[in-house]
């Protein structure tokens, strides 16, 4: 077995790119498609007038208080271009103490802009309208703001269990799914190598070898297990160190779910192996089934999205669907082992099944 | 030391090989020679137990290796059709890779390896991937690398299909190596009948998966002993002398050659005038009459009634 482990070794060090390409594109298709979650909007801000007044200047710090949206002063012109040419949702026009909001399209994000910034004006100029009827306008404001940052009276929000109400982390869920659906083709690629031996001969000078069959199998299947563990770690620290993700404590668990999950793709490119019978077949049809399955078990989307129950049904035999309910679990929820039994054991029986098949598949075609 | 007792192959209700017995000496080399689809690779496979026969035997020292083929893989060597290396790797990691497979370590897996790759000439281009090599050279490491543990019988599966002059030369100077030097026992299949005549003591000639004849090349020559070759080399080719020269009683075969026409014909026999008369007839003009003993060729093409490689 051991052997084995070193021809793929071998084949690794002479040819790393398969692996560092999938490990770079799951980054990268991360801070695409997930940057916009963690990061605060953009939004441009101009005065009428040209240079923004104090007054003015005052306005966009009371706007840049919220971690959503960062206002930023700009000349009115580029502002002006970049909402025409579609590079910005909006753009605000300050005019002393009111405002213009500019924008050629509704969109979710100028409405959840509009929003924040009718709010903040309608507090402020309820603020100053209540301080001058009040007389004593500085006493007031700094009684005001004493009561806000110590209130007689505070409200807390809590889930249906009593637990602190938990903020979704898309960005998070996009990171998972991302490294879930690309380590599936490394996996994919390295499996293939079993037909591609059989194919060449390679296989049954192995097998005339004093190596037994089985540890043939074994070695070729711990390690594409090991390559999947490696890819998902290395992506899962570059995002916890480099950009700052939170994978919440329980690392062991995290790990736990990468090596049943890598081990259940490894079940499943076996099964696919066994019915596509040639590497060339392989090679053609696994990169085009691969992408369907994160697209149904819905990993893209924000949970509760997908409705179907056929959808639902088909996700369920899908080893994603399972691996993306355990680590959101662990990261977001701070699950542990009491509540992942369930996906655990799907992902456990879901590998049980594919490779109990795609073996028998194998060796009736085989030697 | 080897030998297969009728054995028999049946896929999906269609037999592959049927009542194949065969034997190996100690030391000696056989050929196995057949035109495409005559069974030999599927009757290989079943001795060197990468395939399990469907009926027979296949026994080592009269012990039957059908259900315990341990014994016989720890002495065998197949060099396959297919090139069976890692493309990605070079012919000295292949080497290494597969002396390991074989429990081989430390200073004994280098000197093997090296000696491999000075008999099969490529001890100077042992760093080159494999993919970088000519058919040629791949073929010689894929021999290379079926002797990394020093096997007592060697499968040999058509070794120089499709390769140049020279890597072809290495080959069958490995062979005669192996065979005069080493003692190894050879099972060499090829559709080149030269080859086999020159590395072979013995062959067994295979079509529609059963053995045909078997014998040395002089016992098998005997087939065809009454028998003579006249090779005419004539101005053109005439369909109807042709048609002619088949009705003749004496006349056992005739092929049409580059130059002319291959007749086999019986010994002792007037042909030589009614050959003449009848290209008189048609008049068709023969330019050259030369007359020989038939060859391995001729024989194969009598017992299978066609050419080894078509």
């Amino acid at each position: 077995m051991v052997s084995i482990l070193l021809s793929h070794w071998m084949r690794e060090r002479r040819n790393p790119f398969l692996l560092l390409l999938f490990i770079g594109i799951s980054i990268i298709a991360t801070l695409m498609f997930g940057g916009g979650m963690t990061q605060k909007m953009k939004i441009d801000v101009f005065s009428e007038t040209g240079e923004l007044k104090e007054s003015e200047k005052e306005w966009l710090l009371l706007l840049n208080k919220g971690d959503t949206f960062k206002f930023r002063a700009q000349d009115e012109q580029s502002a002006r271009t970049k909402v025409r040419e579609g590079r910005a949702d909006l753009a605000v026009k300050l005019t002393g103490d009111d405002y213009r909001i500019i924008a050629v399209k509704e969109s979710p994000n100028a409405q959840l802009a509009e929003q924040h910034i009718r709010t903040v004006f309608e507090r402020e100029l309820e603020l100053r309208a209540v301080s001058a009827a009040a007389g004593d306008e500085k006493g007031f404001r700094s009684r005001i703001d004493t009561y806000l940052e110590e209130p007689p009276l505070t409200l807390q929000v809590k889930g249906t269990d009593g637990e602190e109400l938990l903020r979704y982390d898309m960005g998070l869920q996009l990171m998972f799914g991302f490294s879930l659906f690309l380590v599936m083709l490394t996996i994919g690629f390295k499996v293939n190598t079993i037909t591609k031996d059989k194919i060449t001969g390679i296989w049954s000078r192995l097998i005339l070898s004093p190596v037994r069959k089985s540890e043939i199998y074994f070695g070729h299947l711990l390690y594409s297990t090991m390559i999947g563990i490696v890819q998902i770690t290395v992506v899962f620290l570059i995002f916890r160190y480099a950009f700052n993700f939170g994978l919440g404590h329980r690392y062991g668990l995290l790990l736990l779910v990468i090596a049943l999950y890598s081990m259940t793709i490894v079940a499943m490119c076996i099964l696919l192996a066994g019915i596509l019978r040639t590497p060339e077949k392989f090679n053609m049809l696994f990169p085009s089934i691969v992408p369907i399955m994160p697209l149904v078990s819905g990993v893209y989307m924000p949970p509760g999205t997908i409705t179907s129950p056929i959808l639902l049904g088909v996700a369920e035999i899908f080893p994603i669907t399972h691996a993306m309910e355990a680590l959101t679990g662990i990261a977001i929820y701070d699950n542990g082992i009491g509540e992942l039994w369930l996906p655990l054991s799907k992902l456990i029986l879901i590998a049980v099944l594919c490779m109990g098949i795609g073996i028998n598949l194998m060796e009736r075609r085989h030697v | 030391m080897l030998e297969t007792v009728e054995l028999r192959k049946v896929f999906k209700g269609k037999t592959a090989v049927e009542e194949v017995s065969l034997y190996l000496k100690e030391g000696e080399s056989v050929g196995l020679i057949g035109p495409n689809g005559a069974g030999k690779s599927t009757t290989i496979s079943m001795i060197s137990s990468l395939l399990k026969p469907t009926a027979g035997d296949v026994r080592l020292n009269g012990q039957s290796v059908i259900k315990h083929p341990q014994q016989l893989r720890k002495v065998l060597g197949v060099v396959p059709q297919e090139i069976a290396l890692y493309e990605e790797l070079s012919s000295y990691e292949n080497l290494k890779f597969f002396g390991k497979v074989y429990g081989l370590k430390g200073k004994e897996l280098e000197l093997k390896i090296q000696e491999l790759l000075d008999m099969v000439g490529l001890r100077d281009r042992q760093k080159e991937l494999i993919r970088t090599y000519s058919g040629g050279m791949k073929r010689r490491i894929n021999i290379a690398v079926a002797l990394m543990h020093d096997p007592k019988i060697v499968i040999m599966d058509e070794p120089t299909v499709g390769i140049d002059p020279q890597s072809r030369n290495h080959i069958l100077d490995t062979v005669r190596h192996l065979s005069r030097e080493k003692g190894t026992t050879v099972l060499y299949t090829s559709h080149y009948m030269e080859e086999v005549e020159q590395l072979c003591s013995r062959m067994y000639i295979m079509d529609h998966g059963r053995i045909i004849a078997s014998g040395t090349k002089e016992e098998l020559q005997l087939i065809l002993s009454g028998e003579e070759t006249l090779l005419l080399r004539l101005d053109r080719q005439h369909a109807e002398f042709t048609e002619e020269l088949q009705t003749l009683a004496a006349v056992r075969q005739v092929e049409e050659t580059e130059l002319g026409l291959k007749l086999i014909v019986t010994k002792n026999h007037q042909i030589l005038s009614r050959v003449v008369q009848a290209a008189e007839r048609f008049d068709v003009q023969i330019l050259n009459i030369h007359i020989d003993s038939p060859s391995l060729e001729d024989v194969f093409l009598h017992l299978t009634g066609r050419n080894l490689r078509d």
